[in-house]
Formats: C-alpha cells, structure tokens, sequence
C-alpha cells in the first residue's frame, strides 16, 4: 500500500546489468513504453487536433482545446473538482487518522483483528458501498424514516442527489485508503516518543503536533495521494449520487468522449489534469522532504 | 509452488476463453447496442432459446452517446436503436447497411405512417421499433397545481422537486418551444438565445437522468420531470396519481429505429433479430414491459384496452409535435451551453 | 511485576484520555464503514422492493441473481479478464522486481518511477489515453484490450510487492545454490521463487480483486462481448434501486471476507 516506493538501489550484490539482463527486462520496458508511455504521448497529440461533425478526429494543430479548457466554465468545474476531492481528502484525514492511530497502538492480536476490518471494505466492490448509501440517502429513504419517526426532524431532508451526498460517496469510498497507510507508519513508531513527549511537558495536543503528525507524515502523505487522486477523476460517484449535476472533471471527460464525441478536447482536459496531478505528487513530495530535514 | 501449479490451469482457461470468445458457438451471437429500459430480457432470452444465438445488449442513455460509442467501437456492435435524427446522420455519413426486407417476413406489421420518413425516405436503412414523445410528469399528489405547459412546469414553486432528461438537445429543443422557434432552426444565435431561459431553470431542476427518471419519482425524491413518455407510462400504471402532459408549447415526436451499422459482423442475426422483434406477440411484450408508442399494428392489436388508454403510451391530442432533423455540428455548441450552465449554479 | 511496574510508572492520564479518546472515534469510524453495509445486506433479504419498508424475509432476489442472464455473463467475462490480468502481471511483475533487484540498471530510477505511474496515475486519464492507443493502433475493443488495460495497471502492484520482499532477502541464499553447481535459472526456480512466494501470492491477490473492481479503465476499454460486472452493476444502479443489486452486495461481502481470512491464514502460514 505504499504508494511512494524507494528505489530498489541498496542491494549491495547487485552486479552491473549484462546483456542478457537487459534482454530480461525487455518485455516489461516494452510493456510500460507500448501501455503507458506511448498513451500519453498520443494524448498529447490528441489534444492539438480537432474534429469533424460526427466526431471523427482531424489531425490539424490548433490550441482552442486549450483556449476551452482555460475558459471559465472548465476552470469552475476544475477548481470545483479540488475543492471536492480537497474536501474529501480532509474528511479521511480527520476520520482516518485517529482511527489509523489508535489501531496500530493496540496490543498485536486486537490489531490484528482491527485491521482485518479495515480491510474487509477495502476489498469490497465501491460500486456496491456507494450503492449502498443511496437506500439510505433518498427522500423516503432509511436515514429519513429514523429520523421522521424519531421526531428530530419534522420533514424529510434533501440528501440526495446534492453535494453532501457526492462527498459522503466519496469518502466512504476512500476512506480506508486513508486508514491502511496511516496505520503502516504509526506501526512503526516507537511508543516510548510519544511518552517521552509528554513527559517533557507536552500536552496531548502538542504531542500530537509536533512529534505524532511529523513522524507519521510518510502515512498521512500516501494516503493523500491514494485518496486526492482518484476523488477528482471519480465519475461514477458523482453520476449514482450527485444527479448528474454536480459535474466533476471526470464526468466532464466521459461526456467529452462517449456524449459529445470531442476525443480532442477530451484529451486537453486529461492532459491538464494529469498536469495537475505530477504537480500535487510533487508537492507532497516536496513537503515530505522538508519534514524529514 | 502449488500455488503456481493451481495457478496454471486458470491461466489456461482465461486463455481459452478469450479464444472461444472470438469465435462463433452454434448459432453465433448479435451484439446488440440499445438504449437502456428499452429490451425486455425475456425477449433477447426467448430469442436465444429459439434460434440459439446468443445477445450481448449494452445500453446507452442518449442518441449522442450511442453515436460516439459507434464511431469508437468499429466493428462491435451488428444492431442498433438510433434515434430518427442520429439515423439520418448515420444514413448521410453512410454508416448503415441497407435493411434486406427480404429477409423480414413481419415487416408488413408496420403502420404505414411510421414509414418513409423524413429521416429514411427510401426506407432503406431503418425499422421502426417504438415511438414516443417527450412531455412532462406530474404526481398529482404532492403538485396541486395545473401543470400543462414548460412555463408552468418551470415555477420557482416547483424548485427542487424537477427531474429532467439529461439530454442536451431536448433542453434546448423545450426552450425554443417556448420562444416559438422552430426546434431544427439550431442555429448558434438561436441557441444561445435560449441561454437565459435554460439558466432560470437550471436553477430550479432537482437532477437529470436520462437511463430511469422514472426511479426519482417513484422514490419521492421529486414530483415532476420532462421524461420520455414509456417512463410516464410505467409510472401511471405503477400510480394513478401521476399524470402525463403534452406542453401546450409543442412537444418532440421522437420514432427509434433498428439499423444495422456498415461494419456489423452478423448482419444475418441483426435481420433475424429485426424479425423477432417485428412479431406481433415479440412486440407486445416489449409494449407490456415499456409502454411506448407501439407502431406494430399486428401488435396493437393484441394489446389489452387498458394499454391503449394509456394517455401516455397513445395520447389523443391535437398539440403541436414535431421530430428532429440531423442537426450537423451544433450538438457541440449545444453540449458547451449544457456543461456551461450545469456549472453556474 | 508488570503490575508493580505500571503502578511505579502510570502511564500519563492525559495520554490515557487521548487514547481512550481516539478509541471512542475508532468505533464511530467503524460504525460508519459498517452501517451501510449491513443495512445492505439486510434488505438483500426483505419482500419489498424499494428498500424502506420491512416486510418479510424472502430469498427471493438470490434466486433471480442466479438466474439473470446479463449479471452471470459478466461475472463470467470478469472473472476471465481478472485471471488473465493477474497471471501476466505475476509473470511480469515478479521477473521485472528479481531482475531490478539482482542487476544493477543504468537508468533503473527512471525505470522505478515509470512503474510507479500506472499506480498513481488518474484512471480516467489512464482510460482516455488507452482507448485513443487502442484506436490510433485499429485494435478492436474486446477481451485483449481489457486485459492489456488491466495488466497495464495491476502489474506494478505485484512488483512492489516482491520487491518489498527481495529487500529482506539474504543474497547470500542465491550465491550458495550457485556454488552448489545450480544454473542461474535453476537458482531463480529453486530458491529464489520459494521464498517470494507470500509475495507473488499477496501482490497476485491485490491484482486479481484490482482488476475484479476496476470500473473507470474497462469503461473506456471493453466491447459489448467482454463487458464486466461492475459495468453492469453501474447501470443497474443507475436504473435504480434493485434488490438483486442486495443480493449480489451480500454475496461480494461473504466472499470478501472469507478470501481476506483466507489471505491472513496464508500469511500466518508464511511467518511461520
């Protein structure tokens, strides 16, 4: 589950590569240049053409894909896909976090089991968790018959199909993306800091500050990453419970390629994302390395 | 170790099972591409039964997805469901093959008003499979309120409580009705002239769905919507208390054709298909499950009374109702207003 | 002891609040991952079909689950691309993780970073960008292409996971089968290969329910014929509420939690 692995350079009895081994490695280089290089740069390509009216594309340059991306509509739906995904994130912090925490400080076997239950909606289809929320959600739905019947409120409230309901989709979806690296990294930290913090006199606030939350940072950052990232490009989530309303870049882009068919424009806007994405990796990256100095 | 070695058989079998998926088992197979909540599945099942070839069915929601899957599938799909208008578009970039009626015994079926039309004149290309109009649903419970045209439909009153199809071209085509305009005039000036009406109700619209807004209203979640017509059908014969209208602005005829792509396959099932289809007792229980308007005469008339007074499978009207044309390039600057105004609020 | 030692050294109240605290939050977290599963399940057994309303216990919609067509056939299409998709990317994911780690590469930062990319890059950029190869390319969308697709992104987890491994592998294990006259290849199949299994084993496993789930990558990448189950479930679920849906929940959850038993058992097995 970790998301930023180190370089696999420290084997001291690695011999130079000979002939033979670079042979080896052939078919997985050729993989990655056929299935993941070559894509992009076709998407690059892609995004300077243009299309003819059935949506055939024309390979001539032109920067309106750009021009359009940059236009405030796609500016709004792109600041707009942050915001949520920025939101959902902070959410599975909060949640996460502490939950992440406090599993990893329990004796082995209760982690053990702890664990096992994080686990077990991980591996779960998020089709069928997200699925699951909309029985809940809906106007006559369980969530507002409890409450009806408990008299907390006096008329159904509207969840569904709004923004609340896009971001409890998504962070029941991402949650334990946030829970299972925050765990991997509180595993091992020595208890013995965190009371040795407190011993010189911190509060439990301050040592979480400044000794948890800077230890633990490595956690925190992968599950960022493993949440921020595909919150933005999630369409399903924003199709089943937003109402088709609350666009998203990824709902953008799939109108973009199978209801528009402007696979140009598609590819502009997947370029800028992706973009968008190197530079939030490398942020986090940035900020990582300035914690660890 | 064992694990690699129980490992190989299922490696094996994939292999296998991507080969076999290629070829054709007895009777062959029909990849069918329709809209969704459209084919009953004891239909493609009654089909498989008889003639042994087996239905992939994938579904779409609108015209212009159906259209972009098309063009990006190649050879993929051997039948397909196009609206009118995406037909004539499919006929003029000459993306169809011709229709061999020859090979249709059921095709004197049709009613002769649902052929020869303006999108197919030669009635060369295309079947007709169900037609319909769009027009607005009301549960009659929860809204009080004569609801009869988009004015009414779209008040500040009916806020949040509105499904629409999420269809670009039908909510444009609902403004210009009530702008009079003529709804094939799509010209650029004329639909960003329908900017600000389709801001205001933008505003007030609760969520769009195109595959089941039927579900939303059932659910509660809203109490009126701009919807095909087999869905208001189903839903009055769920619920007395939902009312189908016909805008007193004007509402969109829409015919759904059968026709099979230039590249198709098995173009001898896409005309067994066709056929089954065409059967009187096929397309009745088509009519049975998603009441729409049923151009079968042979099937129309085994319809039971209650179906045909559905006023929203057959609605009696003298309203105004028109079909769309291919419209060329201005699905774009339709789909730019849509994305646009989606994200103004 | 330990008794008269905790009461020598008490551990600090504030800290015993904090963790009590945290405990609390814990259990609200859980309450959450949980709650709608069960509610979920639940209705996967009641008569009413809108999900509200209980009514009576049926079992009904597994019934019909078993007999709809569309869900078996795709289950059936799943399940093969999955297969397929977790063998290649064992193969190449494991050779690719022994080989970085037993030769020194020129170049083998970048290499490690470019295996990351399928990992962390966006799906939907991921989709797009395969379904435009696929046609630049005029490979028609069907089984090969969702597979290519699948592999393209499972593989690197199964490298990760070796390699996680290789790093506490003595290198001295290799060296000896070879000084014992075995041929490299003999050293890789008798030695090396044993001791990676519990990775090849977790990183297959990760791979297969990777590729089980994917929705946005195989949406842009399947043809009517290879179409997978969560595609369909997508559009079920849009259609609406379906206790069949239910039914099939309850089923994916008994089976994941039994396989994720199963995958602690084997682990447990491995530390041994």
């Amino acid at each position: 589950m970790q998301a930023l692995p180190a370089a696999d350079a420290e084997n001291p009895h690695a011999r130079r590569a000979t002939p033979m081994g670079w042979w080896l490695l052939a078919p997985m280089l050729i993989w990655l240049a056929l299935f993941v290089v070559a894509p992009l740069l076709i998407l690059v390509v892609y995004s300077f053409c243009s299309r003819d009216d059935l949506g055939r594309v024309v390979f001539d340059f032109t920067w309106t894909n750009y021009a359009r991306v940059f236009d405030d509509t796609y500016l709004k739906i792109l600041a707009r896909s942050v915001g949520y995904a920025a939101l959902t994130t902070l959410i599975c912090v909060a949640a996460g976090f502490p939950a992440g925490w406090f599993i990893a400080r329990r004796p082995p076997a209760v982690r053990n089991r702890l664990l096992l239950l994080v686990m077990i909606p991980f591996w779960t289809s998020f089709l069928i968790r997200t699925y699951a929320w909309i029985a809940i959600l809906k106007s006559e739905g369980l969530l507002n018959a409890t409450l009806l019947s408990a008299r907390v409120i006096p008329q159904p409230l509207e969840l569904l199909y709004t923004p609340v309901a896009v971001v409890i989709g998504l962070v029941y979806a991402y949650l334990p993306f946030m829970i299972l690296p925050v765990y991997g990294s509180a595993e091992k930290l020595d208890n013995a800091l965190v009371e040795a913090a407190h011993d010189l006199g911190a509060g439990p606030l301050r040592a979480f500050s400044e000794v948890i939350i800077p230890l633990t940072w490595p956690g925190i950052a992968a599950g960022v990453l493993l949440v921020f990232v595909p919150a933005i490009g999630m369409f399903a989530i924003t199709d089943l419970m937003g109402g088709a309303k609350v666009a998203m870049i990824g709902n953008v882009i799939q109108n973009q390629v199978f209801k528009a068919r402007n696979l140009p424009f598609a590819a502009a806007l997947g370029v800028v994302f992706t973009l968008l994405f190197v530079a939030s990796y490398l942020a986090l990256q940035w900020r990582g390395r300035r914690a660890r100095a | 170790m064992k694990m690699l070695r129980s490992l190989l058989p299922l490696a094996l079998a994939a292999a296998f099972g991507v080969a076999t998926a290629g070829a054709a088992p007895k009777g062959g197979k029909l990849n069918l591409f329709g809209w969704s909540e459209y084919v009953p599945q004891a239909v493609i099942d009654g089909f498989t039964a008889e003639t042994g070839v087996k239905v992939n069915y994938e579904t779409y929601a609108s015209g212009e997805e159906m259209l972009a899957k098309l063009l990006a599938g190649g050879g993929s799909y051997d039948l397909i469901q196009p609206p009118d208008y995406i037909a004539e578009a499919l006929i003029k970039g000459g993306l169809l093959t011709p229709v061999d009626q020859a090979k249709l015994p059921h095709f004197g079926n049709l009613m002769p008003e649902y052929l020869h039309m303006p999108h197919d004149p030669e009635q060369k290309f295309t079947v007709p499979f169900m037609v319909g109009t769009v027009g607005i649903v009301v549960n009659t419970e929860k809204v009080t309120t004569p609801v009869n045209s988009y004015a009414e439909l779209f008040t500040e009153a009916h806020k949040n409580r509105i499904v629409v199809l999420d269809d670009g071209r039908e909510l444009v085509t609902a403004a210009l009705y009530t702008q009079g305009k003529d709804l094939n005039a799509m010209t650029a000036e004329n639909i960003a002239g329908t900017r600000p009406v389709l801001a205001a109700w933008f505003k007030l619209i609760k969520l769009f769905d195109s595959d089941s807004p039927k579900t939303a209203l059932l659910n509660g979640d809203v109490d009126l919507g701009l919807v095909w017509c087999g869905e208001a059908a189903i839903l009055h014969n769920e619920d007395k208390k939902f009312r189908y209208v016909l805008p007193k602005e004007g509402a969109h005829l829409f015919v759904d054709l059968l026709a099979i792509p230039k590249d198709a396959r098995n173009v001898e099932n896409a005309h067994l298909f066709i056929d089954y289809l065409l059967r009187a007792e096929v397309s009745k229980l088509v009519s049975d499950e998603f009441p729409y308007t049923n151009p079968n005469a042979a099937a129309r008339k085994l319809l039971t009374p209650e179906q045909l007074a559905n006023p929203a499978s057959y609605p009696v009207t003298d309203r105004k109702l028109d079909t769309f044309r291919h419209i060329g390039d201005s699905g774009a600057a339709i789909d730019e207003l849509i994305t646009d105004l989606k994200n103004a609020n | 002891m330990s008794d008269l030692a905790a009461k020598r050294f008490p551990r600090p109240t504030g800290l015993r609040l904090l963790d009590w605290g945290l405990g609390a939050w814990t259990a609200l977290v859980f309450l959450f991952l949980y709650g709608p599963i069960a509610v979920l399940i639940g209705y996967s057994f009641n008569t009413s079909k809108l999900n509200v309303v209980w009514e009576a216990f049926t079992f009904r919609w597994y019934g019909e689950l078993m007999r709809n067509e569309p869900i078996l056939r795709t289950l059936g299409n799943s399940l093969v691309i999955a297969a397929a998709a977790t063998v290649l990317a064992v193969v190449i994911g494991t050779t690719g993780a022994w080989l970085l780690h037993r030769f020194r590469y020129r170049g083998a930062r970048a290499i490690q970073t470019l295996i990351c990319v399928p990992m962390i890059m966006p799906e939907i950029v991921m989709g797009v960008s395969l379904l435009i190869l696929f046609r630049v390319a005029s490979l028609e969308l069907g089984f090969a292409s969702v597979i290519l697709a699948h592999t393209t992104f499972c593989f690197p987890f199964v490298l990760v996971a070796v390699q996680a491994r290789l790093q506490g592998l003595d290198p001295a294990l290799e060296e000896a089968a070879l000084d014992l006259g075995a041929t490299p290849l003999r050293a890789f199949w008798l030695v090396i290969v044993p001791c990676l299994r519990p990775a090849v084993i977790s990183g297959a496993l990760m791979a297969f329910t990777l590729s089980m789930d994917e929705l946005i990558i195989s949406f842009f990448t399947v043809s009517p014929a290879s179409r997978t189950l969560p595609l369909q479930v997508f559009g079920m679920a849009k259609v609406g509420l379906n206790p069949m849906l239910n039914a099939l929940s309850a089923i994916f959850v008994v089976t994941t939690v039994a396989f994720v038993l199963f995958t602690e058992h084997l682990k447990r097995l491995a530390a041994r």
